[in-house]
């Protein structure tokens, strides 16, 4: 790699500051592990890292507030994000999702924030935070916004974060009766990136879906929300015809590229079943409490 | 090669040991080049293959994908300090027994991970052995033996 000047902050102020909105030779490391083979590859070639590694451990905890809202600092590595019982109570979707991201080792280093702040759209948790509507607390040098995740991706490696920012925390909304699944289709081994990965969460009223979040990645240039789907399932029986419907809704609304993994062609066609089969593996879990 | 230089300062194998770094350089690289010990070897160079791995504060990590200069003050064990002396740890023992091994290149890598693997899960069904190793490829093959391996070391464990 080629040499580089690090700086190690111990609060995330400091790390703030050290950042430059103008100059995006300097830019932050968490946990490294996309951070690193971009710089192995020589695609980014680095002035300065500010490393987030030595900042208040405040920012590497996860809990659930009074309202029941799940609060994870962007520092916590996904191990022990699929580790927390707390996380496990509040969205288990985040603990299934997590079994087949990648493998233990860069779980145990890879971060929520860096995840995220990576805006690579192949990644496990952006469709399926989106769906669990959560959302980021996002600090820079002029303060603090709070940005809904879905609107975080901005394109390919590009999101609405500026060169002076960092993602503090990421806050998953009280799910109450709403249950959500991701379904990844892979087409190398089991924890490779996806070719496909679907997010869908439902609230459900008797057989009837009352409303409906659905968020894909790895098809399209950035995680997204497929709108039409929702509006597909919202206030829809739960039947063969709503499912059926609900993924050529899908299949006709995302706009899909391909990539290593799989051409535009087959991908929709991943979409259009995976679709059905998501909304269908949550009406299989019966009606058994938040899943 | 230029570029800031670091002191770091951490325990390796149980021993307290400094090192004069360049902060771009990974963890596999210092560990070859300043202590001559290669059980942790680049492969795939991706976190893919876990050929590289090395226990940092107890935790598995790709030490080919680790900044060196985070090692400053942690606790590092490579394939090289889990041997008590001249006796053997329950893994290698087990991976030995089993033949567990063709080339022996990802060995030290299933080894640590097997270790890491049976400290959080003492009796692992070979679904949960297999979900564990998954990030480490052996490229001879050796699989069933492997599966083989982690269980005899969980019954070694086991035994005392």
């Amino acid at each position: 790699m080629s040499p580089f000047e690090l700086s190690e902050p111990q609060t995330l102020q400091d790390a703030v500051a050290m950042l430059d909105a103008s100059d995006t030779g300097i830019r932050p490391i968490a946990g490294g592990t996309a951070v690193m083979l971009m710089m192995k590859t020589g695609i980014f070639q680095p002035d300065r890292l500010i490393s987030l590694r030595g900042i208040e451990s405040r920012y590497s905890e996860v809990s659930v507030d009074d309202a029941g809202d799940l609060h994870i600092g962007a520092m916590t590595p996904l191990r022990r994000l699929e580790k927390s019982e707390e996380a496990a109570q509040a969205a288990p979707v985040i603990r299934r999702a997590l079994r087949r991201l990648s493998n233990v080792r860069v779980r145990n280093v890879a971060t929520l924030g860096g995840h995220l702040a990576h805006g690579d759209p192949h990644l496990d948790l952006p469709p399926v935070l989106i769906a669990l509507g959560a959302r980021a607390l996002i600090v820079g040098a002029s303060g603090e916004r709070v940005i809904e995740i879905e609107d975080l991706f901005r394109g390919y490696l590009e999101t609405a974060l500026a060169p002076d920012e960092l993602i503090a925390e990421v806050v998953v909304p009280a799910q109450g009766t709403r249950r959500a699944t991701y379904m990844k289709h892979t087409t190398r081994s089991a924890d490779d990136w996806p070719a496909l990965g679907i997010a869908v969460s439902l609230e459900l009223n008797g057989d009837e879906v009352g409303s409906a979040r659905v968020a894909i990645g790895a098809a399209t240039d950035t995680p997204r929300r497929l709108k039409s789907v929702e509006a597909a399932l919202a206030g829809k029986a739960l039947a063969d015809e709503t499912m059926q419907a609900a993924g050529d809704a899908a299949a006709a609304e995302a706009e899909v590229h391909s990539d290593a993994r799989g051409s535009a062609a087959y991908k929709r066609e991943l979409i259009r079943v995976f679709t059905r089969r998501a909304v269908r593996q949550i009406m299989e879990m019966g009606t058994g409490g938040a899943v | 090669m230029g570029g800031q230089k670091k002191t770091i300062g951490f325990t390796l194998n149980g021993r307290r040991v400094a090192a004069d770094i360049g902060v771009h350089q990974n963890l596999t690289e210092v560990l070859q080049e300043e202590f001559g010990l290669f059980g942790a070897r680049e492969s795939c160079g991706q976190g893919l293959c876990g050929c590289c791995t090395v226990l940092v504060n107890g935790i598995a990590v790709t030490s080919c994908l680790s900044l060196a200069a985070f090692a400053d003050g942690a606790d590092i064990t490579t394939i090289e300090g889990i041997a008590d002396g001249e006796t053997l740890s329950a893994e290698q023992d087990a991976f030995i027994e089993t033949g567990a091994l063709q080339c022996g290149y990802c060995t030290p890598g299933f080894i640590l991970m097997t270790k890491q693997l049976l400290d959080e899960n003492p009796d692992p069904d070979d679904d949960a052995i297999m979900h564990y190793l998954s990030g480490n490829l052996c490229r001879c093959g050796a699989y069933p033996e492997i599966l083989k391996a982690v269980k005899l070391a969980a019954q070694k464990r086991k035994a005392g």
